[in-house]
């Protein structure tokens, strides 16, 4: 019995390459191209290239027969090459086939015909235009095919798989598609004004071999080209006629916009900014008011909380120049000295980015805390409370040095403040600066009240609000009648050195003075009702009924920064002279009391 | 195309025909990467090429063996050839899975594909029957197959004879398996296309 091999691919790779390496005739390959027929062929050059004589027979054997039976077909499929047709040839058996050469058996081989079908190239190929794209670039296209006539996929003996490849005529790649059962395809993205060339080759389904590539199918684009398809002098007019209508839009509006501030102010508004003489912007931007606090303190000992419980009060804001007026002086000598150009332009509604009409505020430089006897309310509750501190810190070092003092009760008096006590280094670094403001101030003979701003200490249900110059003026208020409620002689010095007065003390006072002056005794009568610093709808109580003594030539009197401005409640009234102020011209202060705009122009000339 | 129980000239494909026709197809592509696989790994060098190859144990079933005579045969007759194939292959299939797993180092590849064409070769078997059944109620076909006797060479303790039980199995189960994924195409061009394709 002959043996029987299997044939499979890994032996048909080989079959070339080791036979020619023998240098001896061999079969090349066995091939069937639609499972019904099949041919083997055969080299019939040795290694040294000699011809072998036509002795060379081929002969075969199916796994049923008996004996080995020539080819019975030498021509049909060329020189060399023996043919099997349909009749001789069964599928899904094996056949083994030799090669001999007179006994000589040169090459054997063993296989199935389903194991070497090769189906024929495809024919018809064509193709045709699908379409264009926009731009005039692309194509697609649609390529289709007939399967090879002698595979008879219609009864569906044989299935074919197809490879499609194509190329740029210019390339030498091939580019490939993935093997389809269909014979339609298209293609996309072809470059018009391009040729191509497209073959076709197919293979059994779940084989691995492919027959013949078929002829190159010729795809000719540059005809198709359209106008705005010219590769060489390609320019995008659509694309410049576009953007440069978009410059031109954009270079309109700038110009627009640009002669016409008003409408730049109109569309965008300025944003005001917080502004804090002294103060850089961006530390209260950051949200450092740790250091805004060091920068207003400007001592170690400084406590920024002074106002914690008071959360309800409100304090004013303190409308400050800019940084660069800092340089421009104490508002406190402006309006105590005899500037008066600042201080006056500083009632006024300040015409700035900060957008507060503010009334004077009072400088706040780092060093310059002595002019912290003003009142000034300020946005930042810290300042406020550090002013509030250091209203405390000049009455305590004022009434320390007043002569007439009872110094040593004084201690003893603001011994339970223990915000004093706190403060005393506090209040050591004051005296120096306090002498010059006091001295300013007992020259000016005013008094020496510093409260430019008060806070908003109460709102009556009546809708008046109700000031106070800071919650150590309640205590202060407190101590002050604790304290002179035993002592009580009316002193005018002690009145006059005290920023802040006590009603009842100052009730006394003016009650125990002589009628020299009427505004004192309209005092009296004002302190007999609680002092109003009136506006149309604001109805400030002053604390300190102290700023209501108008008379500046009784500098024993309380002079207050401010006249009352309106006291309706005695018929004698109240007519203030602004002019008569012993303040000199536009300078006041206001006492611990809050006076509008209005007010404040009412006393101004 | 709904067939009567007498004198059948058609049969029905849907649903159960067209899953039918794919799964021969899937049977016979995983056969034939599973072959490949192994004949890549176990067979080089072995020799197993020029081994006598004696035939498959489903070669006592005829079957035709070339277009004409599949033409030639009654649908009927040929569905039938495919299920006598089928059966022969429920016994080989399931050893195969069971055996295959005792080679040394077997891929996984080849583990998975083995548990998969002997679960899909079961189906379509199945679906074939049912088919069958409609076709000839009653019919005792199913007893008609192959019987498989080569479980002990692929148990042998030679690792070669092993092996190459193994390869003519394989190359059995592939060779099998294109034919009857060609017959049902035949019946499925035949019968719902009208041998046109």
């Amino acid at each position: 019995m002959p043996l029987w091999g299997s044939v499979d691919r890994t032996k048909l790779q080989t079959w070339s390459f080791s036979k020619i390496i023998l240098g001896r005739p061999q079969i090349i390959k066995c091939r069937s191209p639609e499972q019904e027929t099949f041919s083997c062929h055969w080299t019939d050059k040795d290694f040294h290239n000699h011809t072998i004589p036509e002795t060379i027979q081929l002969f075969y054997m199916r796994r049923n027969d008996e004996e080995w039976k020539e080819c019975p077909d030498y021509v049909t499929a060329g020189e060399n090459s023996c043919y099997f047709n349909t009749s001789y040839t069964s599928i899904w058996i094996t056949y083994c086939v030799k090669l001999i050469n007179k006994d000589d058996v040169l090459d054997e081989k063993c296989f199935s015909v389903d194991e070497i079908v090769q189906p024929d190239p495809p024919v018809g190929l064509n193709w045709t235009l699908l379409n264009t794209s926009l731009t005039g670039i692309h194509a697609d296209i649609q390529v289709r095919w007939d399967p090879p006539p002698s595979a008879d996929v219609q009864k569906g003996w044989i299935t074919l798989e197809y490879e499609l490849q194509y190329k740029d005529v210019n390339e030498t790649k091939w580019r490939e598609l993935e093997p389809m059962l269909t014979t339609v395809v298209p293609l996309y993205s072809l470059k018009l004004g391009r040729d191509y060339e497209i073959r076709v080759r197919s293979r059994q389904r779940a084989s691995e071999k492919f027959g013949e590539f078929s002829e190159a199918l010729y795809v000719s684009l540059s005809s198709i080209s359209s106008v705005l398809c010219n590769e060489e002098i390609q320019f995008p007019w659509l694309l410049v006629i576009v953007f440069g209508t978009f410059g031109l839009i954009v270079v309109m509006f700038l110009i627009l916009f640009s002669k016409h501030r008003r409408l730049k102010m109109l569309i965008l508004p300025p944003v005001p900014a917080p502004k804090i003489k002294g103060i850089d912007p961006d530390l209260l931007k950051k949200g450092k008011l740790d250091e805004v606090n060091s920068i207003l303190a400007g001592q170690d000992s400084y406590k920024p909380q002074l106002y914690n419980d008071d959360s309800w009060v409100e304090f004013i804001e303190l409308d400050i120049d800019d940084p660069d007026e800092k340089t421009d002086g104490l508002d406190t000598d402006r309006l105590l000295g005899d500037d008066h150009c600042k201080s006056h332009n500083c009632l006024g509604v300040k015409d700035d980015d900060s957008g507060r009409a503010s009334c004077c505020e009072p400088d706040i430089p780092e060093t310059d805390f002595s002019a912290s006897d003003t009142c000034d309310g300020t946005s930042d509750i810290d300042q406020s409370k550090k002013i509030s501190e250091k209203e405390d810190l000049l009455c305590l070092d004022q009434k320390d040095n007043d002569e007439s003092h009872a110094s040593p009760a004084d201690p003893s008096t603001w011994k339970p403040n223990t915000d004093i006590q706190s403060k005393l280094p506090f209040a050591d670094s004051i005296e120096s600066t306090c002498p010059p403001v006091r001295t300013q101030l007992s020259n000016q003979s005013s008094g020496a009240n510093t409260d430019f701003y008060a806070q908003v200490s109460d709102v009556t249900p009546a809708g008046s609000v109700v000031l106070s110059p800071g919650q150590t003026n309640k205590t202060r208020r407190t101590q002050c009648e604790a304290y002179t409620e035993p002592a009580i002689q009316c002193q005018p010095n002690f009145t006059m050195d005290n920023a802040y007065f006590c009603e009842a003390d100052v009730k006394k006072c003016i009650t125990a003075t002589s009628h020299d002056a009427v505004e004192p005794h309209v005092q009296e009568q004002s302190f007999n009702e609680d002092v109003y610093f009136t506006t149309e709808s604001l109805t400030t109580t002053a604390e300190n009924p102290g700023t209501a003594a108008v008379e500046a030539s009784n500098s024993e009197m309380p002079v207050p920064d401010y006249t009352s401005i309106h006291i309706v409640h005695s018929p004698q009234g109240l007519v203030l002279n602004a002019t008569a102020l012993p303040v000199p011209d536009k300078e006041f202060m206001i006492s611990c009391g809050y006076m509008s705009t209005d007010q404040l122009n009412k006393i101004m000339p | 195309m709904f067939l009567s129980k007498k004198g059948v000239t058609s049969l029905p494909i849907c649903p159960s025909g067209s899953v039918g026709f794919k799964l021969s197809h899937h049977i016979h592509s995983l056969s034939s990467e599973m072959f490949n696989e192994f004949d890549e790994r176990y067979a080089q060098g072995r020799g197993f090429i020029t081994k006598a190859i004696n035939g498959c144990h489903t070669s006592s079933l005829t079957t035709p063996e070339d277009k004409e005579q599949a033409q030639q045969i009654h649908h009927e007759d040929l569905l039938n050839l495919v299920l006598r194939v089928l059966r022969s292959w429920n016994d080989p299939l399931l050893h195969l899975v069971s055996e295959v797993q005792s080679i040394k180092e077997a891929p996984d590849t080849i583990l998975w594909k083995a548990v998969e064409i002997e679960e899909q070769n079961k189906r379509l078997l199945e679906g074939m029957e049912k088919i069958a059944g409609q076709v000839h109620p009653g019919d005792i076909e199913n007893e008609v197959y192959s019987r498989w006797s080569g479980l002990p060479s692929l148990q042998m303790a030679d690792e070669d004879s092993r092996l190459f039980a193994f390869y003519s199995l394989l190359h059995c189960l592939r060779r099998d398996s294109h034919k009857i994924d060609n017959y049902l195409k035949l019946l499925k061009c035949r019968l719902i296309h009208d041998s046109n394709c």
